[in-house]
Order: structure tokens, then C-alpha cells, then sequence
């Protein structure tokens, strides 16, 4: 398997753009926004990666966005901004799949619409707030507003969605049914998500996430999308490197079969169930990074991990990793500003459950 | 707050038509095609706002389609709908 990853489009609590993601790595933080949350004992406050659209009126006309919602103006911005970079001419867009993952869906719609049924009656559902609350509505407004004639698939397995949406990517292009597959990740936090994650993971930490202290519950929610475009290794070499291994099993079916000396971008996100699994499977002399504290915890953070490889390979070095990741002295953590020369970035997600993803990018040098 | 100013203000809100402001919108100009540029989408979402806010219900395809002709007709429409 060698899948040209061509162009990354990325938008969250860091900025929009993958300049704006380069920026926040190399400075190493990126403070979350506030959002107010209702509770059962009155209104409060936590702390939330929340992403800003407004770049998306670069790309398409206000006019053809007034019934397209957040999470759908999220996915559209993320594609754009896929696309751009790739410096894609408009004409081989036709030829283009469009695969969107999502854990969550269209939350901040979907709501809104129960919220029309409750209050005025199923009579007054709203019917552009159904529309948007289907599971393909991003996909479809995005293959609509970017004359995207491919095929379309919305995929939804929490947080193993972005790894299924590669997989299938991945079939598309091998099977030659296209030129080039957009693929990406989008989540959004909505006032619901907010209380819920407040009934079970309280008030969110104070001193930010800190995804390696695995004993610790720090998530920080996130919300944002990662796009890229995927082709076949024909033409130019791509600067983001290739696609090599996309893996997803379970624990009970077996352990993970990892080198030694892996280098590991870890899905860690701060959520303690989740962390366990890292501290039992990681490879002892593994070198891992971990990027979350700069996006925050949503179920489509292995786009963002992927976007962080792939601007790794294009820079030819990992990024240090955020120090308020925090402290583990049983972990190799990458150094600050280490070379990457040939090795291939692993990028590891454990789920609650014992599901796990791992996505293998490789530069040219190491393939 | 007349029916019909209440009524341009409920299009715009409730269809995202955040680029023009009440006053704009002519009372006998076309709300679909020309003038104000709905489609079909917008009017089952009209024909709800209608029932939401006003309590009038819109049934018959016929008689929406009579009535959607412009805020003067919708207005008067509604008007007439309340005082039956």
C-alpha cells in the first residue's frame, strides 16, 4: 500500500489552515476558548477548542451557505483548504471520492431540531434543520458547493471513524473507481456535548491537558475538521509523504505487533479510560509525541494526528511535543526539533473499549 | 409591529438571509424566482415558521402557492386566516 497524500486542510481550536497549525506546534501551546455550559445547578463555564469558520467566505459565496450549518461549514472549509493546498485545478474535481468520518455528527443541528419538535410539536420540525441533521448532509453540501461528482460516504464508528474513512479511501483509489479521494474529520461542540461532558467529566482540568500523565482526566473537547487529498503514487512525490499501513483491530483479538523503537504520534487525548491502554501496549523504547493539548479531545483527533505527521514528514523533523503534554519518565519522548530522517510516523489510537487504529506515514526517504 | 414587517423579519431569521435587512425586502416583489430568490426548500420552511409564529396552517398547495406570491399576499393571507 502507497497512497500520495497531496494536500492537508485543517481547521480547529489552533487557527485554520496548515500554516496556522505549523505556527502552534512550533510554539508548542494554544490556549482553549471558554464556553458556557448549563448544569443542574445553574449555567457555568469550560474550557473548549472551538474553530472558526469565517475563512470560509474566501471560498464560497455567503449566499450559498445560508442553509449550511456549522458542522457542514466546518467539513466545506476543511476540503477547501485540502484542496488549496494541493493546488488542485478545478477540473479534476469531478474525479475527486469525498469521504467524511464524524464521531458525533451534526450535534449542534440535530439538537436544534429535537428542540423544534419538543417545543412547537412534530407539525413545527423545522425541515432545513432535518435536512442538515442526516448523517450524509456535509458530504453532501461539500460535493454541491465544490462540484465534487464522485462517489460520497459519511462514516461514523466514534473513534475509529477516521481510520475507517481511510480504509475506505484507500479501496476507492486502488479499485481505480476515482482520481483522487478528499477525506477528512470533522466533529463540533454543541451546549448538549457541553453538559454531558460536564455530568461525567466535571468542570475540565485547570492546568490543560496533559494526555501523557496517564493517571490523570484532563481532556480539554475540541472541535474542528482535518481534510486531505488522497491519489496514487503516480506523478511528483508528495511533500506530505505516503499512506503505507492503515490498522484497526481490537485488543482481545491480540496485541499491537509494534517495532521495538517505533515512533509513535499517540491519539492520547487526556482521557484517563483511554490512557490505560497506551501505558499497557507501548514498546518500551518506542519514541512517542503527542499533539492533543493544541486541538483537544474529539472523537476525530486522528485527522489532527495525521495532519501533524504529514507536516512532520513534509519538514523532514517531528515537532516537539506541547510541553503541557505533561510529565511521564517511563515514556522516550520525542526531543525538541529531532530529525526525522527515515523513519515512519505510527500514529496510535487507543479506544475505551480496547478498539485501536494505527495509520503509518512514510517520506520518501523511508519507503 | 404589522403582520407584514413581522413577516419580513421572520423570513430573514428563520432563512438565513443575513445579507439584507427588512426594509429592503419590497412588499410586492416575488418571494421565489425573482425578487427575493426562495426556492422550494424555503417554502416548506415558511409554510412551518407560519404555523410556529402565527398559528395559521398552509395545506393546500394550491392556496400556498397564492399566498406565497409576495409579503402583501402572504400577509393578507395570514391576516385573514386569524380573523376567521
Amino acid at each position: 500500500m502507497r497512497i500520495a497524500l497531496r494536500g492537508v486542510g485543517v481547521v480547529g481550536g489552533f487557527g485554520c489552515g496548515v500554516d496556522d497549525l505549523r505556527r502552534t506546534l512550533i510554539a508548542g501551546r494554544c490556549s482553549p476558548q471558554t464556553a458556557s455550559v448549563a448544569g443542574t445547578e445553574g449555567a457555568g463555564e469550560m474550557p473548549v477548542f472551538l474553530a472558526d469558520t469565517s475563512r470560509l467566505a474566501a471560498f464560497i459565496p455567503n449566499r450559498a451557505l445560508r442553509r449550511v450549518d456549522h458542522f457542514s461549514r466546518l467539513a466545506a472549509l476543511g476540503a477547501c483548504l485540502a484542496l488549496e493546498d494541493a493546488r488542485l485545478p478545478p477540473t479534476v474535481r469531478q474525479a475527486l471520492g469525498l469521504v467524511i468520518a464524524t464521531g458525533y455528527g451534526a450535534t449542534r443541528t440535530t439538537f436544534s431540531f429535537l428542540d423544534t419538535v419538543l417545543d412547537h410539536g412534530d407539525a413545527c420540525a423545522s425541515p432545513t434543520f432535518f435536512s442538515n441533521s442526516v448523517s450524509n448532509a456535509a458530504a453532501a453540501h461539500v460535493s454541491i458547493l465544490l462540484k465534487i461528482t464522485g462517489p460520497s460516504l459519511t462514516v461514523s464508528q466514534f473513534e475509529m471513524s477516521v481510520p475507517a474513512a481511510l480504509l475506505t479511501a484507500c479501496q476507492w483509489l486502488e479499485e481505480k473507481r476515482v482520481e483522487g479521494v478528499l477525506v477528512g474529520g470533522v466533529d463540533e461542540y454543541c451546549a448538549v456535548l457541553g453538559y454531558s461532558w460536564q455530568r461525567f467529566f466535571g468542570p475540565g482540568p485547570t492546568t490543560g491537558t496533559r494526555p501523557l500523565e496517564w493517571g490523570r482526566q484532563s481532556a480539554i473537547a475540541g472541535e474542528g475538521a482535518a481534510f486531505f487529498l488522497l491519489c496514487r503514487d503516480e506523478g511528483d512525490p508528495p511533500d506530505y509523504g505516503f499512506i503505507t499501513d492503515i490498522r484497526q483491530g481490537h485488543l482481545r483479538h491480540g496485541g499491537l505487533d509494534l517495532a521495538a523503537d517505533a515512533l509513535l504520534l499517540l491519539g492520547a487525548d487526556g482521557h484517563q479510560a483511554c490512557a490505560r491502554r497506551y501505558a499497557r501496549h507501548l514498546p518500551a523504547d518506542a519514541r512517542v509525541a503527542t499533539y492533543t493539548p493544541l486541538y483537544g479531545s474529539l472523537p476525530v483527533g486522528p485527522a489532527f494526528d495525521m495532519a501533524v505527521a504529514a507536516l512532520s514528514i513534509k519538514a523532514g523533523r517531528i515537532f516537539a511535543p506541547p510541553p503541557g503534554a505533561g510529565e511521564n519518565p517511563g515514556l522516550k519522548i520525542v526531543p525538541r526539533h529531532a530529525r526525522l530522517d527515515a523513519t515512519p510516523i505510527r500514529c496510535l489510537k487507543f479506544g475505551r473499549e480496547g478498539e485501536y487504529a494505527m495509520v503509518t506515514l512514510s517520506g520518501r526517504g523511508s519507503i | 409591529m404589522t403582520t407584514n414587517e413581522k413577516l419580513k423579519i421572520i423570513i430573514i431569521q428563520e432563512l438565513n438571509l443575513e445579507e439584507i435587512t427588512p426594509e429592503e425586502i419590497d412588499d410586492e416583489a416575488p418571494l421565489f424566482g425573482e425578487g427575493l430568490g426562495l426556492d422550494s426548500l424555503d417554502a416548506v420552511e415558511l409554510v412551518v415558521q407560519i404555523q410556529k409564529h402565527f398559528g395559521v396552517e398552509i395545506k393546500d398547495m394550491e392556496e400556498g402557492r397564492l399566498a406565497f406570491r409576495s409579503i402583501n399576499t402572504l400577509g393578507g393571507f395570514i391576516e385573514e386566516r386569524r380573523a376567521a
